[in-house]
This record gives structure tokens, C-alpha cells and sequence, in this order.
């Protein structure tokens, strides 16, 4: 190469080098010390608490908006927009209490007039019924008997409190508006209830939320929240690195440990509220006992869907997927709800046992053939399997070759088809499967798990109408189902909903293969403090109410920590005002240098030509 | 261009838009997946509230139908709802459209400029040291995958330079001091999308210079005592830059949804990461909205291309 290209290269290579160094020498707008800056990588559909959809828009406006009873540290329920509440022997009345003294974040009075208002659109109004229809289908009415009492009265008895979960609302600020066709057009700070409030949203890049002084527990220790969109997970973990946010959920396990040891920055595995399993499909029917799906008519028999079950080692699966960052599964209740986590009293749990997978498939006629592979006593053709799961999680695809190679060794052939989420949806809905990695995040309160279990919850053939769990269909579960869902002595409840979940368990439709660890990571040196729920053992985010938030408390630059309500920490600067000395002196540089490199090249350029 | 080949163009232009949209409203409705069922999923719903969202959505009433209505709410300017954000669909492409443009046109003006510079230099000086690591450079760019290369990015500048966005969250700053910001988070994103753009030019603008060496006006231009800088600049750049427009005015068409990859590694607030997120629901308004603003870019850019192609080829005129 010659002279003047080696010149002229390194010309242009300095002058974009310093290019980088001066943009680089601007500082990243000053951290206002007292805002949390949350990553967030999913999506937000609304922010309107009717039709709130999706679970971090739900989780946005539980910080701004409280339910009649929140969720407390150890997921029981406790004092939220009202304080108190009472039941009606026949479990059909239910009288909440609104405090004196409760205001808006506007600071009008909070009453029960709000709550039985917002109850009532929901229930009279279909298109304001899209996030919490489903929570008001029990209630035959909700009356404000006077400013401080609200009495909801159901259609049937219920166990479970018909005040968790909804999100009140100021009857003064949404009674004028559209509420169905609200935009999310954040004009002016939201008037909420909870210990923040929206001020300001930036779509896709920013949402900004300001401390509630007037929230009842107290102002929070945070100034504000402010979540900032990334659009990959990898991104995210860089701005946590290098100080551009604060908080970071839903890490993978290669980004948890890249994120061990790093200055400043303290890691967390906090027990989830989340399942993983494995469905087997047992030849779904429709709520009209009409066969549905194509699932392999092997996994009809009992014995092989055990066979398929014993066949897995779920311990495997948790070390080394999951790097043991997950709790062995049981039933669909996870550990974080204790009342009713486990089997029923008597019940024996499976284990890995491989051999007995293999003595129950020869049991039930299906023979290994020459080739290792059993098979299929109805087709005469080698035993195949199809399993079904989503590509969104990279855990999943994993776990499919572990299952693979399991299932091949008692001589069951799968086929692992990891596809997009609304493939799976579609398939799963209408029985196309014959194994499904299946998973959902399940509330304090097991009504719900329990009842897409039912007979009746069993879908259309076409997969339209009801929802089902995993296609699963038994009289003694339904009459358990019936008898907790009415059922108001907490320890008797709690006994009723472990034996359904044993029925389901000893059906072996279902295999809890774990419940995975929700891996967080935020900047300890400048928040701590953040309260788990449960209390010392659960994560930061994603919980049944705000207390990880709520709680999160600013050091300051001695490490000391910040006071309630506290705003921007001394120093810190909008970014408008951070074009440096240091940026000026760097773009001036750049100027000079990309000058001298325009000068040289055409000074060689002269001689060439003299020459 | 006569008065009639520039109204049979219009009208061609205008049955291909309509093409685009009939094409956009079937072919999304052969997607996997329901939309109903990804909104619902993991959450307690009753089949009322299914059949009420289905309703609502238009999904319970025959095919046919749903495309008269799309049709004529089209006619109307109207691109309907996103049943995702549940909010129009010209709003939401409307939010996106300008952080897109300020990407892709920055790493179109770099490319392009880095593109034909290093082209007529490797074309001018065939076979020179120069010429070959030109045409490494730009057969590498090529070659690297944006996604990668943007993390590589990311990684090695991010701290110094943004993690991701288009301006700083929370910044109030508004004129010089914004657009200063927005500069900065523009670097990484625009860089990586040049890289992996400027081959096509740097090798089109050699192969066209490659092409003109030998012509006979050079032989004259040298005659008249142009000294070489002259006859490069002033002789082969301009019939050499020929195609490269015609490449440039193509390429337009793409400037609006060829940044995905870009976009989702620096969270760029762009259309692109739009569309495909409306591709996971299936979100169908939003997806027919995205796709006929992305189609109909890349049809009225090739009749632009063609346009310009007369204006600047005085062989063309009046063909």
C-alpha cells in the first residue's frame, strides 16, 4: 500500500476516532439521583386501566392506581384503597371500609362512591370490561351505602375477595372522559391513588412516573420512576453496566452471571410466581365431549403419559438449564404461595425413574422394535411424539433436547417443534399437539388456576369459547373445584384446593417441570432496600402489588440513604446542559484534524500532478 | 418524459398501490395465530370477553366482508385500529415514521457518500493497494450481519455513546441541545447501518468507472492537457455516477422498513421494529397500515428512479 493511501487511511480513521471521542465526551445526561430507572423490554398496550391487556401495562398502573385490597409481603391480602372488609356467612356480601382521610393524588376525597363507580362501568359497559371483566362476572352489584362504605354483593358465593386485582379510579376525572376510546395522552400528571403517578410518556423510548406525597402509606423514597424501553435484553444489560439505568428484570442466566462481580451492580434470584410444564395431551375433547385435535392416541392411556413423566428428569432440567436459578415443580402453585403449595396430604410425588417409564410402555404393549424405537401397537409404525413450544424462550428449546434424548432412551422418537408464540397459541387451542412446554404466572389466589381445569372450561372444537388449562376433564376435580371456590375457612380452603390440584396431578396430564427464579439485577451503589414480596426471598418486579418499588431507597454520594420524597440529587443537570469544555474541545479537535486530513490528501494530490 | 407516458406511470403506480393493499389484507389473514388469543393469553377471561374483542375486531364476520370495510375505510384514509395499542393506525405509523427517516436517510447520506468515494478511487486506481482493501472493506460490510455488528457496536461504545433510544429519558431539552442528543444516540445505529450498506455502492461506483477507462472521450479529454484529477472528475464521475443514482433511488424504497435489526439493537424508536412486533400478534391493522406504507415507498421510489434516470441521461430524453 502506498504512502498516500496509509496517510490518507489513517487520516480518515483519526478523524472518526475523535469524531466518536467528542460525542463521547459529552456526559450522558446526570442521573437524577432519587429517579429509579427501570430497563423494560416487552411492550405496553395501554395504559388505560379498563383495557390494560398486558402484564407490565398492569404493572405500570398498579403503581398509580390501588385495588380495594392489595397483595401483601407475603401475598395475603391487606389494607389497599380500603382498609377493612367483611363477609356475609353466606359468602355473597362483601362490606369494604374507605378511610377517612383517603385522597386522590389531586387531593380530592377518596371514597367508596369511586369504587362502586368503577365497578359499575365495568360491569354495565362491555367496552370498558376488556382488563377486568372477567374479575366483576361474579357481581350482581356494587353500592356506595355512604362515602366510606362500598357493599359488592355476588351472583354465587365466593372465597376468593372480589376487591383484588381491580384498579379504582377518580369517579371526578374519568366520569368526563371517553373512557373507551381514552389515548393514553398524557397531558398533565394522572390523578391516582397509588405511591406514583404518570407525568409523561414518550412512546417506545420513555414513561415517566412522579411520587404520590399525598399516597397513604407514605411518600415513597424515590423522587419518580422512569421505565426506558429496550428493544433486546443484551442492550439493556449494557446501560446497566455503564450507569444509564437502574434496574433490570427478566435476565437470562448467561446475562445474570456476566452481571456477577461487576462493580456497583448486585445480582438477584428472587422465587417467581411462575410455572414450566410439560402437557401430554389426553386426547382433547370440547365442552361438548366432541374429540378435538390430533394429538397421538398412545398418550390417551394413563400409564404412558406416567411413562412419559417418569421418563424426565426434572432435577436435570433445573441445573443445568436453568443453572439452579428455579425451584423444583409439584402443582401449578409455586412456592411463593405457600398455603397452597405441594400435594395433598398422602399424595406420592414422582421421580426420575427411567426404568419404571420402561417396564410401564412394555406394559402397555408398546415393544421396542430392532432399532431401539418402540412401537405403536395401533399403526404398527415406531412410537413418535410431537412437542410443541414457544421460541420466545431460549430455555424452552433447551429443555426440548433434554426431553428428546430422555423420551429416546425408553424408546419414545419426538420431534421438537419450537415455533412463534401465535403458533403455539393456535395449535395448542384446538388439541394439535401431542407434548406442549406449556407455562403461566399465577396469582395469590388459586380460583382462577383451578378453574380452567374444569369440564365446562374446555374449549369449542374450533378452539373458540372457553379456556382450558390443558384439555383436562374430571368430575371429582369440579366438585372440588365448587366446593373451595364457595369455601371461606382459609385452612380448609387451602386443603380442597391442594386434593384438586392432586387429581390433576395423578391424572398425569401435566408435569410442573420448575418454577423458574426471576433474575433481576440493579446498581447497589446507588438503591437499596428494594422490599421483596415474599419478604427476603421473592424479586424486586413483577409482583401482586408496588412494595419493591414503593420501597426502593436512593444512597447518596456518601452511601447515606435519601430521605422520603427526596428530588434530583445536588449537581444533577437536564441534559441541555451538558455540552462540556471537554465535547467543545473535542469537536474542535475533530475540525482541525479532519481539516489537516482534507490538506494533506490534497497537497499529495498536487505533487502527483506536478509530477 | 411526454405527458402521456407520465400519466400511463401515474396510473401503474396507482394499480400497484391497489395491488399492495388487497395483497396486504390476505395475505396477513393466512398467518398463524389469533389475535384474540395472543391479547387474552395468561390472564383470566370469560368467552364473553373473547367473543366480544372477536366482535370488536371484526374477526367473527366472513372474510369478505372484513374486506369491503377495510376497503372502504382505505378509500377513506382511514387504516383502521391496532388491536394491539388500540389506537389508530396512522397515529402509530405517524410517531415512527420520523425517527425512521432521520436513521435511514443519515446511513443512506454516509453510505453513499463513503460508497462512491471509495468506488471511483478503487475503479480509478485498478489493481492499486488501495483498490484491493477498498474492495475488502466493502465485501466484508456486506458480509456482516447488522444484528452483530450493532452489538459489537454497543458493546465497545456503549457507556461513552447511549445503550439505546433516540434522545436521553427525561430530557427536556429542546433546539441545539436536543438535536446534540439526538446526535449522539444517532452515531451507533447510523454507523452500523452504513457499514453493512456501503458495499453495494463502493462496488457499483468501481464497476461503472471500471467501465468508462477505456472509452475514447477520456483519450480527447487527456489530448486537450485535462490533467488526470480533471478527467476523473470532470469526465468519468458524472457518466459513472449513473447507475449508482438509479442504485440510490432504488434503495429508497427500503429506507423505511429495511432497519429492523438496527433498530431492535439500539431501541430505536422506529417503524420497522413496529412491524414486526405487529407480525408476533398478529396485530392485522397495524400490519396492513405498516406494510402498504413500506410498499408504497418502494413503488413510488422506482418511479421516481425512473423519473430522474430521464432527467439526468440525455440519451433517455424523449424515449
Amino acid at each position: 500500500m502506498s504512502t498516500t493511501t496509509v496517510r490518507r487511511l489513517a487520516a480518515l480513521a483519526a478523524a472518526i476516532l475523535v469524531t466518536l471521542a467528542s460525542l463521547a465526551g459529552v456526559p450522558a445526561r446526570a442521573a437524577e439521583a432519587s429517579v429509579l430507572r427501570i430497563a423494560i423490554v416487552a411492550q405496553i398496550d395501554t395504559l388505560n386501566p379498563f383495557k390494560t391487556a398486558l402484564l407490565p401495562s398492569i404493572n405500570v398502573n398498579r403503581m398509580q392506581f390501588e385495588s380495594l385490597v392489595e397483595s401483601g409481603l407475603q401475598n395475603e391480602p391487606v389494607g389497599g384503597f380500603a382498609d377493612r372488609w367483611e363477609t356475609s356467612p353466606d359468602g355473597r356480601t362483601w362490606t369494604f371500609t374507605v378511610p377517612d382521610g383517603r385522597v386522590w393524588s389531586d387531593g380530592q376525597p377518596a371514597t367508596a362512591d369511586d369504587a362502586a363507580w368503577t365497578l359499575n362501568q365495568i360491569m354495565t359497559k362491555p367496552e370498558l370490561a376488556t382488563a377486568n371483566g372477567t374479575l366483576v362476572a361474579n357481581v350482581a352489584s356494587a353500592v356506595a351505602r355512604d362515602p366510606r362504605t362500598l357493599v359488592i354483593t355476588t351472583k354465587a358465593p365466593q372465597a376468593t375477595n372480589p376487591g383484588i386485582d381491580i384498579p379504582i379510579v377518580p369517579r371526578h376525572v374519568w366520569e368526563n372522559r371517553d373512557a373507551a376510546h381514552y389515548l393514553d395522552d398524557v397531558t398533565e400528571p394522572v390523578v391516582g391513588s397509588g405511591p406514583f403517578v404518570v407525568t409523561k410518556l414518550d412512546k417506545g423510548q420513555s414513561l415517566e412516573l412522579a411520587a404520590n406525597p399525598r399516597f397513604w402509606r407514605g411518600a415513597p423514597r424515590a423522587a419518580g420512576l422512569r421505565w426506558v424501553w429496550y428493544k433486546n435484553m443484551d442492550a439493556a444489560v449494557q446501560g446497566l453496566r455503564t450507569g444509564e439505568i437502574d434496574l433490570v428484570s427478566g435476565l437470562t442466566n448467561a446475562q445474570f452471571d456476566a452481571l456477577s462481580g461487576v462493580p456497583g451492580v448486585t445480582t438477584s434470584a428472587g422465587a417467581g410466581r411462575r410455572y414450566i410444564g410439560l402437557t401430554a395431551n389426553p386426547g382433547m375433547a370440547s365442552s361438548a365431549n366432541q374429540p378435538m385435535g390430533n394429538g397421538n392416541p398412545a398418550l390417551r392411556d394413563p400409564a404412558v403419559r406416567r411413562a412419559v413423566f417418569l421418563a424426565i428428569d426434572n432435577a436435570t432440567i433445573v441445573e443445568r438449564v436453568l443453572g439452579c436459578r428455579a425451584k423444583p415443580g409439584v402443582t401449578q402453585i409455586p412456592t411463593v404461595y405457600p398455603a397452597y403449595f405441594g400435594l395433598p396430604a398422602g399424595a406420592s410425588p414422582r421421580t426420575f425413574d427411567p426404568d419404571e417409564a420402561g417396564r410401564l410402555m412394555d406394559a402397555a404393549g408398546y415393544r421396542r422394535g430392532a432399532d431401539g424405537v418402540r412401537v405403536d401397537k395401533a399403526s404398527g409404525r415406531p412410537l413418535t411424539l410431537r412437542l410443541l413450544g414457544r421460541n420466545s424462550s431460549p430455555d424452552l428449546a433447551r429443555i426440548g433436547e433434554y426431553v428428546r434424548s430422555w423420551l429416546e432412551r425408553v424408546g419414545v422418537r419426538t420431534t421438537v417443534q419450537i415455533v412463534s408464540d401465535a403458533k403455539t397459541d393456535q395449535d395448542s387451542a384446538v388439541g394439535n399437539y401431542d407434548l406442549l412446554l406449556t407455562g403461566w404466572a399465577v396469582g395469590p389466589d388459586p380460583d382462577f388456576q383451578l378453574s380452567i381445569n374444569q369440564c365446562s372450561s374446555r374449549p369449542n372444537t374450533d378452539g373458540s369459547g372457553r379456556l382450558s388449562e390443558v384439555g383436562f376433564c374430571d368430575a371429582e376435580f369440579d366438585r372440588l373445584f365448587a366446593a373451595q371456590h364457595a369455601e371461606l375457612d382459609a385452612a380448609h380452603r387451602a386443603d380442597l384446593v391442594k386434593r384438586a390440584f392432586g387429581r390433576l396431578y395423578d391424572a398425569n396430564v401435566l408435569d410442573v417441570l420448575y418454577y423458574p427464579d426471576q433474575l433481576e439485577a440493579y446498581r447497589s451503589d446507588r438503591w437499596n432496600d428494594f422490599q421483596r414480596q415474599p419478604t427476603g426471598t421473592g424479586p424486586i418486579t413483577g409482583q401482586n402489588s408496588y412494595w419493591g418499588l414503593y420501597s426502593a431507597t436512593p444512597r447518596d454520594a456518601a452511601g447515606a440513604e435519601g430521605t422520603p420524597g427526596a428530588s434530583a440529587a445536588p449537581g444533577a443537570g437536564p441534559a441541555s446542559d451538558a455540552v462540556s469544555g471537554a465535547s467543545i474541545a473535542g469537536i474542535l479537535v475533530t475540525v482541525a484534524l479532519a481539516g489537516g486530513a482534507i490538506y494533506l490528501v490534497r497537497r499529495r494530490r498536487s505533487a502527483d500532478e506536478r509530477e | 418524459m411526454s405527458v402521456r407516458r407520465a400519466a400511463s406511470r401515474v396510473v401503474g403506480t396507482l394499480v400497484s398501490l391497489g395491488m399492495v393493499a388487497v395483497l396486504g389484507f390476505f395475505l396477513f389473514r393466512v398467518l398463524p395465530g389469533d389475535p384474540v388469543l395472543t391479547l387474552t393469553r395468561g390472564r383470566p377471561v370469560t368467552p364473553g370477553e373473547v367473543a366480544r374483542l372477536r366482535h370488536e375486531f371484526g374477526l367473527d364476520r366472513p372474510l369478505v366482508t372484513q374486506f369491503v370495510d377495510y376497503a372502504a375505510s382505505l378509500l377513506r384514509g382511514d387504516l383502521g385500529r391496532s388491536y394491539f395499542y388500540d389506537q389508530p393506525v396512522a397515529r402509530l405509523i405517524a410517531e415512527r415514521v420520523g425517527p425512521t427517516l432521520l436513521l435511514t436517510g443519515a446511513a443512506l447520506v454516509l453510505s453513499v457518500s463513503l460508497g462512491v468515494w471509495l468506488g471511483q478511487w478503487a475503479g480509478w486506481r485498478r489493481g492499486s493497494a488501495f483498490d484491493r482493501a477498498a474492495t475488502a472493506a466493502a465485501v466484508v460490510g456486506w458480509s456482516v450481519p447488522a444484528f452483530w455488528l450493532g452489538l459489537l457496536l454497543l458493546m465497545a461504545f456503549g457507556g461513552p455513546l447511549p445503550t439505546g433510544g433516540m434522545v436521553t429519558p427525561g430530557s427536556d431539552a429542546s433546539g441545539a441541545a436536543l438535536a446534540w442528543d439526538v446526535a449522539r444516540h444517532l452515531v451507533l445505529p447510523a454507523l452500523t447501518l452504513a457499514a453493512v450498506q456501503f458495499a453495494q455502492y463502493t462496488l457499483t461506483m468501481r464497476a461503472s468507472v471500471l467501465g468508462e477507462l477505456g472509452e475514447g472521450y477520456l483519450t480527447t479529454a487527456r489530448a486537450k492537457g485535462l490533467p488526470e484529477d480533471g478527467v476523473r472528475a470532470r469526465h468519468v464521475l458524472p457518466n459513472a455516477l449513473l447507475p449508482t443514482v438509479t442504485l440510490v433511488f432504488l434503495m429508497l424504497g427500503q429506507v423505511i422498513g429495511g432497519a429492523i435489526a438496527v433498530e431492535s439493537v439500539f431501541s430505536w424508536p422506529g417503524l420497522g421494529y413496529l412491524a414486526y412486533q405487529a407480525l408476533s400478534a398478529p396485530d392485522l391493522p397495524l400490519l396492513q397500515g405498516t406494510f402498504l406504507v413500506f410498499s408504497a415507498t418502494a413503488v413510488v421510489s422506482n418511479a421516481l428512479a425512473d423519473v430522474v434516470y430521464r432527467l439526468i441521461d440525455p440519451r433517455l430524453r424523449g424515449t
